[in-house]
C-alpha cells in the first residue's frame, strides 16, 4: 500500500508555476529523496505535502486520506527544518516535548517519551539546556529529537544538513539513515546535495523546473539517467558531454578522433552527445581493435589523496577523468585513455538518453 | 574612572603596562562624549533639580519667597483630593486605553504580517493619525463629535434612524468614551507600526514548526510568537504607559479637564495651577512627584525587561 499518494499536484505563485503536475507515490517505510538545482521545486513541493502551502491543483493522500483541506497540524506530519527552528525560549526538553504537550499527553508518558528520543539521539545530558548553548550539530539533534518523538505518519526533512559544517554534515548523514533504518518511518527528504542524495535513498526524485525528470533507485539512476540533466546532476565530478557526429561505423569527436559507436546505444545517427564519466577513463594499454581509445594532453592535474583528477581538451570541451593516485604527475602529459565503452551514455540533441 | 567600567577589561588583575597604554585612550573617549553628556545633563537633569528647588521654596503671584519653606507642598499635597482625583483620572486613561491600545494595535499587526496587495497603501493610511499633532486631532474629534453638527451624532443617527444628540463632550457617562476613543484612535497605529515590525521578525519557521507539532494558535502565540517579541511589545507599553500618564492635549482640545473636573488629568491640573494660577512652587512639588513616581516605575519595568532577556 502506498503512504504518500500525489496526484496531478500544481502549485503556482501569481503567474508563476512552481509545481507542474507532480505525480508520485511514496510506499510505507521507503525513504524517498527529493533532489534538484534551486528553485526546481524540492522545497516547495515538501512544503505542500506538510500543509504549509496551499496546492492549486491536485490530490495529496496520506494513507488513503486526503489531506489537502487539512491544517497543517491535523496532518500528523514531522518536519525537520533547514534552519533547525528550535523554540529559542524552551529548553531542550520543552522543545522535544512541545508536540506531545500540544497533544496533551500525559506528563509520565510525555517524559518517557522524550527519555527515550534523547537517549537514541545521544542528547540525554543537554536535556536542561537552552538551544542558544547548543553546538549546530546539536541543535540538529534536537531538531530531529522533536519529530521522532512523536508518532508522526510522515517524516519530513528540509535540506537539513545544509547548515553543518562538511565533517559534520557526514556523520549526521550516517545517521540519519541509522535512524531511519530504526524507526523505519516513511520519510520525505528535500536536498540539493547529489551525495546526500545517493547515499541516504531508497529512491531519488530528481526535480527539474517544477516537473519529475527522473524517479527510481539511486544506482539504477545513476547508471541509466534518462535525460542529460539527470547524468550531469548525479555523480561528482560531473559526466562529461562530448559532442559527437555519429555514423554507422562509430563516433567522431570534435578533435577528429575516433570512438565505436557504445554497445548499448540504438542506431541513432547525426550529431549527438556523449556521455562519459570521468571515472570510465582508465590508461590504456596496448591497442585493441573496437576499444574506446583517446590520445590526450593534461592541462590540469587535481591529485585528492585516493584519485587524480586528470583535465584535457577534447576540441572546445574541458574533460575531466579520474584516474588511479600518481597516474599522472604535471600538466603538459600525453596520454593514451581507454573510455568503458560499455558504460557511456549517448544523448540526442535534446538531450533525451538513447537506448 | 571605575576599571569595571570597561567592557574590556578581564578580571581585576590586568597587568598595569597594559592599563597604562590603554588609559589615554580611554580617556579620549570619554572627552569625546563629554558635550553630549553635559547638553544632556542640562537639558534632562537641571528642569528637574530646578523643579526640586523651587517646590521647596513659596512662589506664586503674588509672592517670589525663595527662602527654604521646608516640606509645605508636599504636606499639602498629600491632603488635596483635586490631586488624587486627578491620578485616578490619569490612571483611568491608561488602565483602559492602553490595553485596547495594544489588543488593536497586535491584531492589526497580525492582519498585515502576511504579504497582500495594496499592504503599503493601508499601512500608510493607518499610520496617518500618528502624523497628526494631538492638539489638531483633539481639535478634530471636538469637530466630529460636536452634538448638533458633528459627523459622529449623524451617523448614530443613520444608524439608530431617528436624531441623535449625545452630549459627547459634556454628558458625565460619555466623556471618558469620547476622550479614550479619540485617544485610541491617534495611538494604535504606534502600536501597530512596533508590533508589525516585531511580528515580522518572528522566526517563520518555528510558527511553521508549532504548527506541525499540532499546537493551537493561542499556543504558538503563548510560546513562540509571545517571548520572540516580548521586548518590543515591553518599550511599546513602557512608552505608551508614560505618554498616557501625562495625557493632555486631546483632553485639553475636548473638554479643558471638564465638565467640572471630571476629566482632569495630572497634566492638566499641573498646567492650571501652575500657568493660570500660578502656584508655581506647589505645581513643582506636584511635578516633582510624579517625576519620582515615573522614575522609579520605569527603572523596574526596564530591569525587569532585561531581566526576562
Amino acid at each position: 500500500m502506498s503512504q504518500l499518494e500525489i496526484t496531478g499536484l500544481r502549485k503556482h505563485y501569481g503567474s508563476f508555476e512552481a509545481l507542474k503536475g507532480i505525480d508520485l507515490s511514496v510506499p510505507e517505510g521507503e525513504f524517498c529523496v527529493f533532489v534538484g538545482p534551486s528553485g526546481c521545486g524540492k522545497s516547495t513541493l515538501l512544503r505542500t505535502i506538510a500543509g504549509l502551502e496551499e496546492s492549486s491543483h491536485g490530490t495529496i493522500a496520506i494513507d488513503g486520506e486526503v489531506v489537502n483541506d487539512l491544517r497543517p497540524r491535523d496532518r500528523n506530519i514531522a518536519m525537520v527544518f533547514q534552519n533547525y527552528a528550535l523554540y529559542p525560549y524552551l529548553s531542550v526538553f520543552e522543545n522535544i516535548a512541545f508536540g506531545l504537550r500540544a497533544r496533551r499527553v500525559a506528563d509520565a508518558e510525555v517524559n518517557r517519551r522524550v527519555g527515550e528520543a534523547a537517549e537514541m539521539l545521544g542528547i540525554t545530558p543537554l536535556l536542561d539546556r537552552q538551544p542558544r548553548q547548543l553546538s549546530g550539530g546539536q541543535r540538529q539533534r534536537v531538531a530531529i529529537g522533536r519529530a521522532v518523538v512523536r508518532d508522526a505518519r510522515l517524516f519530513l526533512f528540509d535540506e537539513p544538513l545544509s547548515n553543518l559544517d562538511a565533517q559534520l554534515r557526514d556523520g549526521m548523514r550516517a545517521e540519519i539513515k541509522r535512524l531511519h533504518g530504526e524507526i523505519g518511518k516513511t520519510t520525505i527528504y528535500v536536498t540539493h546535495d547529489q551525495i546526500e542524495a545517493m547515499t541516504l535513498a531508497d529512491r531519488i526524485v530528481l526535480l527539474r523546473e517544477g516537473r519529475i525528470e527522473q524517479e527510481g533507485a539511486p544506482l539504477d539512476m545513476f547508471e541509466r539517467p534518462r535525460t542529460r540533466f539527470v547524468a550531469g546532476f548525479l555523480g561528482s565530478p560531473q559526466m562529461n558531454f562530448l559532442p559527437v557526429e555519429a555514423g554507422a561505423d562509430g563516433l567522431v569527436l570534435a578533435d577528429g578522433q575516433r570512438l565505436p559507436r557504445p554497445l548499448n546505444a540504438s542506431g541513432a545517427t547525426g550529431s549527438l552527445v556523449l556521455g562519459v564519466r570521468p571515472e570510465h577513463f582508465s590508461r590504456a594499454g596496448e591497442p585493441v581493435a573496437g576499444e574506446g581509445r583517446l590520445d590526450i594532453l593534461v592541462d590540469l592535474v587535481q591529485p585528492t589523496g585516493t584519485r587524480t583528477y586528470a583535465q584535457f581538451r577534447v576540441g572546445a570541451q574541458e574533460v575531466t577523468a579520474e584516474l588511479p593516485a600518481h597516474s599522472v604527475e604535471a600538466p603538459g602529459a600525453r596520454l593514451a585513455l581507454a573510455v568503458d565503452m560499455a558504460r557511456v551514455s549517448l544523448f540526442d540533441a535534446d538531450g533525451i538518453a538513447l537506448r | 574612572m571605575n576599571a569595571n567600567a570597561d567592557p574590556l577589561a578581564v578580571g581585576g588583575g590586568a597587568p598595569p603596562k597594559r592599563a597604562r597604554r590603554r588609559s589615554p585612550d580611554r580617556a579620549f573617549r570619554y572627552y569625546m562624549i563629554a558635550p553630549a553628556v553635559f547638553v544632556i545633563l542640562l537639558i534632562g537633569l537641571f528642569p528637574v533639580i530646578y523643579t526640586a528647588l523651587k517646590s521647596v521654596q513659596n512662589v506664586n503671584m503674588f509672592d517670589m519667597d525663595t527662602s527654604y519653606q521646608g516640606f509645605i507642598h508636599y504636606k499639602a499635597l498629600m491632603s488635596d483630593t483635586r490631586f488624587w482625583l486627578a491620578l485616578a483620572h490619569t490612571l483611568i486613561f491608561v488602565v483602559v486605553a492602553l490595553p485596547a491600545e495594544l489588543a488593536l494595535g497586535l491584531a492589526m499587526a497580525y492582519l498585515f504580517v502576511d504579504r497582500m496587495p495594496g499592504r503599503p497603501v493601508f499601512v500608510t493610511l493607518l499610520v496617518l493619525p500618528v502624523l497628526v499633532s494631538p492638539i489638531v486631532a483633539g481639535a478634530t474629534w471636538r469637530l466630529m463629535l460636536d452634538n448638533r453638527y458633528g459627523p459622529i451624532n449623524q451617523i448614530l443617527g443613520w444608524i439608530a434612524g431617528e436624531e441623535v444628540t449625545l452630549l459627547w463632550l459634556v454628558d458625565p457617562n460619555l466623556v471618558y468614551p469620547a476622550i479614550i476613543i479619540a485617544e485610541i484612535w491617534q495611538w494604535t497605529p504606534f502600536m501597530f507600526l512596533l508590533l508589525w515590525a516585531a511580528l515580522s521578525n518572528v522566526d517563520q519557521s518555528q510558527v511553521e514548526a508549532a504548527e506541525l507539532d499540532g499546537a493551537s494558535w493561542w499556543r504558538t502565540f503563548r510560546l513562540v510568537v509571545l517571548p520572540a517579541i516580548w521586548p518590543v511589545v515591553a518599550i511599546a507599553v513602557l512608552i505608551r504607559a508614560l505618554d498616557l500618564f501625562r495625557l493632555f492635549d486631546v483632553i485639553w482640545a475636548l473638554t479643558k479637564g471638564g465638565p467640572g473636573t471630571m476629566t482632569e488629568t495630572i497634566s492638566i491640573y499641573a498646567y492650571v495651577l501652575g500657568f493660570q494660577q500660578f502656584e508655581t512652587s506647589y505645581t513643582a512639588a506636584m511635578a516633582f512627584v510624579i517625576i519620582v513616581l515615573l522614575a522609579v516605575t520605569v527603572t523596574i519595568v526596564l530591569r525587569r525587561i532585561e531581566i526576562d532577556r
